[in-house]
């Protein structure tokens, strides 16, 4: 938690950047990512669906991390829970005519009853154990998306109309990385809080946490239920881009890649998984596009960098950040990388 | 008057019974030794009153009102507070964080200025860190002061603590004598598990000795200390 965030000596522009949780990096960092698609070569339409792509990762791997990194809990059947809320709005759409902007957010409703369930019935709970229940009831969502072919078609598919009438990829890209940051916002505003002191004590240490005076079932399920709730809008996202929902989406594949950039990002960062999805799985997709003769090497890669990076360097990405980059000799460098209040 | 009050506490795990049928009073200033030989159930007994591990059968009373097997989190806001045998407050976190965790949650007045108080605890304790050092990278006995703290800052009226004076040099023991006084001195009630005699008659008014989960002592520090059934159990025949 923030103790510095009422200095009265902050101007205004550090003020705002202090509320919208950016440092100056941060902010030029999200610039780059909005003029990003009009520099060459990443103005091509291919490449720009790649980068929405690491957008949708990178959003997700927040939202995960909210959960991983906070109570530690893994949500292993966090794509199975994005899919749930891809699934509620396309039907919604299909069925009932609904706007997909607002079937969108009812796809997050739905997943946020999921999570709600999921929440309650690991309670009882620790680590592991928790893990493996919310992967299990990922894999019954998907076996249910496969079967119920009178209502989603199985592997076949849905067919989705898209959110925005037009064949082009730019605006879709322009949604994900508000999307992107408006994940990180609202899980940062609520981290910031009292909350996030006790969203990290039962993570830490469950025991000293009660008695300490914190009641985790009221946190826990707040916890669990908000990440599944962005999961579901993103899913929503998803199935609204590319037009096309198959249960395929909610394998547990794809949630490991989004662990995978969740942990190597950095576990109880936020923003490391957001930061390091965007180059990582932007080249994980050439691997994947130029070695198309190896299905397959792209999940070998995850999984290796996935166990080197746990096994050697637990802390991730953020960890190294904060430890060697963020506390240079030059003030003016400093405060490009910490804002005001280092 | 009573602070706490066990009336035949008794937890079983399984066959096995870990505290049998112990009944025993605090009362308001006592500093209460907690002795038994290593397994014989002192941390399971005050599990089962603070809360971690609920009694199976018996009866808790704090300040006269029934407890018997509320929540942790509850018996916290009661005013009861507790430190752990394995000194382990968030590892992660900072140790002004981990004292706040306390103040803000656990308080029961509710601090207009969390992070005063936390530093006041901090001090209280005479912490020897910088209060922005990260748990995981303080020694036992820096944890030990910091568990303490976190404890406090929920500003207990009755206070566990499992042996907090354990693998402490001599000169550490002075000082965690003098921290326990300035805690006795606020008129926080203290029950306090320990193996080390000389802590012990320094600064307990009372003892409890239990051995196989059964209270075989009870009373004023010397008479318990030389109560044969006390050195049998420590000693053997």
């Amino acid at each position: 938690m923030d103790t510095t965030t009422n200095d009265l000596n902050m101007n205004l522009f550090d003020r705002v950047l202090d509320k919208l949780c950016l440092t100056p990096i941060g902010l030029a960092g999200l610039i780059l990512l909005l003029i990003l698609p009009f520099i060459p070569p990443f103005n091509q339409e291919y490449m720009l669906r790649w980068l929405i792509y690491c957008g949708f990762i990178a959003a997700m791997s927040v939202g995960f991390d909210f959960t991983a990194g906070f109570i530690n809990i893994v949500n292993f059947g966090y794509m199975a829970v994005a899919g749930t809320g891809g699934y509620t709005s396309a039907l919604l759409v299909l069925n009932a005519g609904l706007s997909p902007w607002i079937a969108m957010l009812a796809g997050g409703v739905s997943s946020a009853i999921l999570g709600l369930v999921i929440g309650m019935i690991s309670l009882r709970l620790r680590g592991i154990f928790a893990a493996c229940l919310s992967w299990f009831f990922g894999l019954a969502v998907m076996g249910l998306a496969i079967k119920m072919v009178w209502l989603t078609r199985g592997p076949l598919g849905l067919r989705v109309p898209r959110l925005f009438e037009t064949e082009s990829n730019f605006p879709f890209y322009f949604l994900i990385v508000i999307l992107v940051y408006l994940t990180y916002l609202i899980c940062k505003w609520v981290v910031r809080s009292k909350m996030g002191l006790a969203f990290q004590a039962i993570g830490q240490n469950m025991d000293a946490a009660r008695t300490s005076g914190i009641d985790p079932v009221f946190y826990r399920v707040f916890n669990f239920t908000m990440s599944c709730a962005i999961a579901g809008v993103l899913g929503g996202f998803y199935a609204h881009f590319y037009g096309i929902l198959t249960p395929d989406m909610m394998h547990t594949s794809k949630t490991v890649e989004v662990l995978a950039v969740a942990y190597i990002g950095g576990r109880g960062s936020l923003w490391g998984g957001a930061v390091i999805a965007f180059p990582f799985i932007f080249l994980m997709e050439i691997v994947r596009s130029t070695l198309s003769h190896l299905p397959g090497l792209n999940l070998v890669i995850y999984a290796l960098v996935l166990i080197l990076v746990m096994i050697y360097y637990p802390g991730g990405f953020s960890y190294f950040y904060d430890t060697h980059i963020r506390q240079p000799k030059n003030r003016a460098l400093r405060y490009f990388l910490n804002g005001r209040d280092a | 008057m009573i602070v706490l009050e066990t009336q035949n506490l008794t937890k079983k795990f399984g066959g096995l019974t870990a505290v049998n049928a112990v009944s025993m009073t605090i009362n308001q200033g006592d500093i209460v030794g907690l002795i038994g030989p290593n397994g014989a159930g002192k941390t399971t007994f005050i599990n089962a009153i603070s809360g971690l591990n609920p009694p199976t059968s018996g009866m808790v009373k704090m300040f006269g009102k029934e407890t018997t097997g509320l929540t942790p989190e509850k018996m916290c806001r009661l005013g009861l507070s507790r430190t752990f045998q394995i000194p382990s407050p968030f590892p992660k976190m900072t140790a002004i964080e981990s004292v706040m965790t306390a103040t803000i949650f656990g308080n029961p007045a509710g601090k207009s200025d969390p992070v005063a108080h936390s530093r006041e605890m901090l001090e209280f304790v005479e912490f020897p860190m910088k209060e922005t050092v990260v748990a995981e990278q303080l020694n036992t006995v820096q944890l030990k002061r910091l568990d303490l703290a976190r404890a406090l800052a929920s500003s207990p009226k009755l206070l566990f603590m499992d042996e907090l004076a354990s693998g402490l040099s001599e000169g550490e023991l002075k000082d965690i004598m003098r921290i326990i006084d300035k805690i006795s001195k606020k008129g926080i009630s203290i029950l306090m598990i320990e193996h080390i005699m000389q802590l012990i008659m320094a600064v307990c008014n009372r003892l409890l000795c239990i051995q196989f989960g059964t209270k075989i002592a009870e009373g004023p520090t010397q008479e318990v200390a030389n109560d044969p059934k006390v050195t049998k159990a420590y000693l053997g025949e």
